[in-house]
């Protein structure tokens, strides 16, 4: 589902090249569940940045979906997000000027799916705000908002989803509401799940953890290696 | 369906409520241009209207013979509607009392444009109307009536035929030249014409058709009358029978198609402005939707039909109002004018509808052609640089597009040109100045200023490159606000000059010597100031340096006004307004000593028949030949309304050949009656009343200046559009630098300080640049627009700071009172 072959990506700062990401490779099958985690400034953003086609890697390749995103031009990697990918982000993202239901027949529309808004009815239901569906974003609360997110990500069914810090703006507990919401809808679909986090609880509901540091990711821990017993390697950082 | 998606997609966008400012001023560039446009071309139909008045007609033939019939049945069968008048001159009786008079037989439907102005009594109340003396009447002047002594219901002899004087003549719209009004007017009926057998084969009868219609209708009758026309018949249209008023209505229209043009570029510059607030609110959106897998063409799609929407509102909403502002433009006239103003047409709609198009894909489009490319990676990195901000191909775009409707508005190059070439050096100065501001700001921040000073450096700093725009648009509208002022002054200037309250308004002719006495003492009793009185003899110039006039190839002879009789003076001084161009007056030689004596010509008729200072000119006076070199050349305002000559001669040196004199004089309306008393006192003396000349010459003139005034505040509420915009634009930075700033302990006072000086320094900078460029754009103007002379105007660099400092101070501090009133917590948790 996705393949990282030695993925790298340098910025140029000044006369200064700097190393973000030093020959990355991964492979995450479909249906699974990944959690990036690392320091801030290690490169986690930018290498889900990468796996989302929303930037370009300075060499290797990037596979979604069997197909190279690394030669497609921005348009063609945006229909690819388009059909099969979706995402939340750690600021909710939703556009102001709509309201929540029109955020999330949004990525819908973009897609050119046919009876939006009642899927989008089902999918804001789904997250328990079927009635708030006329209200703006700035009538939400920040949990709400974020539900209202995971709505728009699920409901084009994507493929894969990726998640940006998903719960870095949220207090304990709604973020562990909504922690439980995304695995609950996640659970009913077979949708890959990309998520980075230094949240650990988060994490830890994940099959996969992997750790950014410096540039280079490294697996910590796979729950199907691992076994039924398998403890997570990340009750140690 | 993509029409009810965009539909959908542009209710959500106007909901957010962004779309507002960018459609408000979208709408009002549109009102202003369909009202300008409009209000001009109402206003210049309405004058082009009344000052065919002047005619009394859209074109006139000018014959000494009648013309053939099937003339006037062409014309007919062309829609164009037709009348007559007769000129000829006659002796009017009453009793065994006579008068010489200028007669005019009209006929029933004269006159065709404009209206008679008659009295029941001589020099009485006018009263309008539309159609001059039924058979059997007489009208007459009211000098004629109070020479003769007569009134209403007298019988008056004309020829063999008898007329009962039914009104007193005071105005006609056509009244025409001097020559015509030498002799008082008596009108009549054509169709008592020919009982009066006054007029027989070979009597010097001059015959005037009019003509009115439409222009395609006149055009091709023009067409098709044009080549049957003989030497002797002048075909006329207002600019050829009266080049001075036709002068003054281009000027005015060029006028206001110039304030036309000066509104789009700052209705421009706010769109603009508020397109770029517009892109700069929706970078994240479209970050989010391409993350979303939204394709550039989608994005670009979904902006444009907001754009095409928006401009469609604006279309229908602003050509509306831009209707209601013209019934507003023409409502604040209405005290002012009396003219009958013309039906709207569908062509200041459509010009609205152009400029909206123009303006949108010139000013609103290139910000949001922008967003389709904003990096969808924004949305994890929101320090991302948007790299993408042209401000120099956009106001290239911009430059362009103004420039264009500039052209098609005025129709003129070299006009657009002028205020473009203008507009550039004004935008490259603005950007040299406020990189220098910002090293200097620099510096001071550095070393010396504090407390509010330094914040509001700090700030001009930050926004370095919006400011290099904020600072050229305020600039661009102060610049045309001054041009206008300036402009406006100068004209009113140049025609109260022209027009001065008391100009002498009538003129005395065929002053007999042995009346000069007698006139001065009446003149000193009455206080009635006049312009002296001047000899006066009739002369034909018919020889330069012994070549007879019609041999010299370089003068057109044809010409009327080099072969005709002029009337030569003499005077000892050389007379208040006239200025020596060249030579000297009188030289000192004794008149006695040479055959030729001197002669000093007046400068533009020196120039048409090449005459220098020594050309000998000879003269046919009355049959005698007179020979005169050239000692001097004279310039001298034609205008001044006093009398004015082409030709002074010495003293003395004209005296053998008789002659009579001429004075102008100043006489308050109220005074009318003392010309009773003066015609009763010299009763050979012509009396020409010019005041209702001048009367019609100043409407035009308050017409026009209240039209500019008008235009003018239409401008100055497209330049506070764009203060506004500008101001608007930076608000969610200001929001989030202040909050910061007050959470770190700064005072509102200081803060407030702050924003003020902030300001105040840009509308000073762009004052600065205003009064340069405004004096750049006035020399092109008044030396190529308008035809007049250039004149430099330093008081603009005291005046234009002065209120562009203050305006934009309180325009940002009205604008900017959410910055300090927003509390902190409320902008940083939106974050």
């Amino acid at each position: 589902m996705i393949r990282v072959q030695d993925l790298c990506k340098t910025v140029t700062s000044g006369a200064q090249e700097l190393a973000i990401l030093r020959g990355i490779n991964l492979e995450i099958k479909a249906g699974e569940s990944a959690a990036i985690i690392g320091v801030s400034g290690a490169g986690k953003s930018t290498l889900l940045g990468l796996l989302a086609g929303l930037d370009n890697a300075s060499s290797g390749a990037i596979y979604l979906n069997g197909q190279n995103i690394s030669v497609m031009t921005e348009d063609q990697r945006a229909s690819l997000r388009a059909k099969h990918v979706g995402f939340v982000f750690q600021s909710f993202q939703l556009l102001p000027g709509l309201t929540a239901l029109e955020n999330v027949m949004l990525p819908l529309e973009l897609s050119g799916r046919p009876g939006a808004a009642v899927k989008a009815k089902i999918f804001l239901d789904k997250v328990g705000l079927a009635e708030r569906g006329h209200h703006y974003p700035r009538q939400l609360s920040g949990g709400e908002q974020q539900r209202v997110a995971l709505a728009r990500a699920f409901a084009v069914e994507p493929d894969i989803l990726f998640a940006d810090e998903p719960t870095g703006n949220l207090d304990e507990h709604t973020g562990q509401r909504i922690i439980e919401l995304l695995f609950e809808l996640n659970s009913g679909s077979e949708t890959t799940l990309v998520l980075v986090t230094h949240e650990l609880p988060l994490a830890r509901r994940c099959e996969r953890q992997f750790v950014m540091h410096d540039g280079i990711l490294s697996e910590e821990f796979h729950r199907e290696s691992a076994g039924s017993q398998g403890r997570s390697a990340l009750g140690t950082l | 369906m993509k029409i009810i998606a965009a539909l959908r997609n542009f209710s959500r966008a106007w909901r957010g409520g962004e779309l507002g400012l960018l459609g408000f001023s979208l709408c009002l560039a549109v009102v202003i241009v369909t009202g300008i446009a409009g209000f001009s071309e109402r206003l210049s139909g309405a004058m082009t209207q009344q000052s065919h008045q002047f005619l009394a007609a859209d074109r006139v033939l000018k014959t000494s013979r009648s013309v053939a019939d099937d003339w006037l049945s062409e014309a007919a069968n062309r829609g164009i509607h037709t009348a007559s008048v007769v000129s000829f001159r006659s002796m009017i009786a009453v009793g065994d009392d006579m008068q010489l008079a200028s007669i005019r037989a009209v006929s029933d439907n004269y006159p065709l444009i404009g209206e008679l102005g008659v009295s029941d009594t001589a020099f009485g109340e006018v009263e309008l109307v539309g159609r001059g003396p039924q058979t059997g009447e007489i009208w007459l002047d009211s000098r004629l009536m109070a020479l003769l002594n007569l009134a209403v219901g007298d019988e008056v002899g004309l020829g063999e035929a008898s007329f009962t004087l039914s009104r007193a003549l005071l105005s006609e719209p056509d009244r025409g030249g001097m020559n015509e009004m030498l002799a008082p007017r008596a009108m009549i009926n054509t169709r008592d014409l020919a009982a009066t057998e006054v007029v027989q084969a070979g009597s010097l009868v001059r015959y005037r058709y009019l003509f009115a219609g439409n222009a395609e209708q006149l055009d091709a009758y023009s067409v098709w009358l044009t080549p049957q026309l003989n030497a002797g018949q002048r075909w006329e249209s207002l600019s050829d029978g009266q080049p001075a008023l036709a002068n003054t209505l281009k000027r005015a229209e060029g006028y206001l198609l110039l304030a036309a043009s000066l509104g789009v570029a700052l209705a421009g510059a706010a769109i603009a402005l508020a397109a770029r607030r517009y892109g700069d609110r929706n970078t994240d959106n479209v970050a989010v939707m391409k993350a979303l897998g939204a394709r550039r063409r989608q994005i670009l799609n979904r902006y444009i039909g907001q754009l095409a929407l928006l401009a469609g509102g604006a279309i229908v909403l602003g050509g509306l109002l831009g209707y209601g502002l013209q019934d507003v433009l023409f409502g604040s006239l209405r005290g002012l004018i009396d003219i009958e103003i013309p039906a709207p047409s569908w062509r200041p709609f459509a010009v609205g509808a152009i400029t909206a198009v123009v303006s949108t894909a010139v000013f609103a489009l290139p910000p949001l052609w922008r967003l389709s490319k904003v990096a969808p990676l924004r949305v994890l990195r929101r320090d991302l640089a948007d790299d993408s901000d042209n401000l120099l191909s956009s106001g290239l775009i911009g430059l362009v597009g103004v420039g264009l409707l500039m052209w098609w508005y005025s129709n003129d190059l070299q006009l657009s040109g002028a205020l473009l070439l203008a507009s550039l050096s004004l935008g490259l100065l603005a950007a040299a100045l406020v990189l220098w501001l910002i090293s200097l700001a620099r510096r001071l921040t550095a070393s010396r200023s504090q407390g509010a000073l330094r914040l509001a450096l700090a700030a001009i700093y930050r926004r370095r490159f919006a400011n290099a725009f904020q600072v050229a648009s305020f600039a661009l509208a102060l610049m045309a606000l001054t041009t206008l002022g300036v402009l406006r002054s100068t004209l009113l200037a140049d025609w109260q000059m022209q027009l001065g309250e008391d100009a002498p308004n009538h003129f005395l002719i065929n002053i007999q010597p042995n009346e000069i006495a007698p006139l001065d003492a009446f003149f000193q009793r009455h206080q009635l100031s006049n312009a002296g009185l001047y000899p006066m003899v009739r002369g034909r110039i018919t020889h330069i340096d012994q070549q007879l006039l019609s041999d010299i190839a370089a003068i057109d002879a044809g010409s009327g006004n080099v072969n005709r009789e002029m009337n030569l003076t003499w005077a000892k001084d050389l007379p208040e307004d006239n200025r020596l161009e060249m030579g000297e007056w009188w030289p000192k030689v004794s008149l006695a000593d040479t055959d030729t004596i001197p002669v000093s010509v007046e400068q533009d008729f020196a120039e048409k028949l090449h005459i220098q200072l020594g050309s000998v000119l000879t003269f046919d006076l009355g049959g005698q030949k007179l020979n005169a070199e050239v000692s001097s050349i004279r310039s001298l305002d034609w205008s001044s309304m006093r009398p004015n000559f082409y030709f002074i001669f010495p003293p003395e040196s004209l005296e053998k050949y008789a002659g009579s004199y001429i004075t102008s004089f100043y006489l308050a309306a109220g005074d009318k009656q003392l010309l009773t008393e003066l015609l009763r006192a010299f009763p050979t003396v012509t009396l020409i009343e010019i005041d209702a000349v001048i009367k019609q010459m100043s409407t035009v003139v308050s017409q026009v200046s209240a039209a500019i005034g008008l235009v003018l505040f239409l401008v100055v509420v497209c330049a506070l559009l764009v203060s506004v915009a500008n101001v608007q634009a930076s608000l969610d930075s200001r929001l989030q630098e202040n909050a910061i700033l007050r959470t770190l302990g700064a005072s509102r006072k200081l803060i407030a300080s702050g924003l003020i000086l902030e300001f105040a320094a840009v509308g000073l900078l762009a004052g600065l640049l205003a009064a340069l460029g405004s004096n750049i754009a006035l020399f092109g103007v008044q030396r190529w627009a308008l035809d007049m002379d250039a004149v430099w105007h330093g008081e603009v660099f005291l005046t234009v700071p002065l209120v562009g400092a203050i305006t934009m101070a309180a325009t940002g501090w009205f604008y900017c009172r959410t910055v300090l009133t927003t509390p902190p917590l409320l902008v940083l948790g939106r974050l």
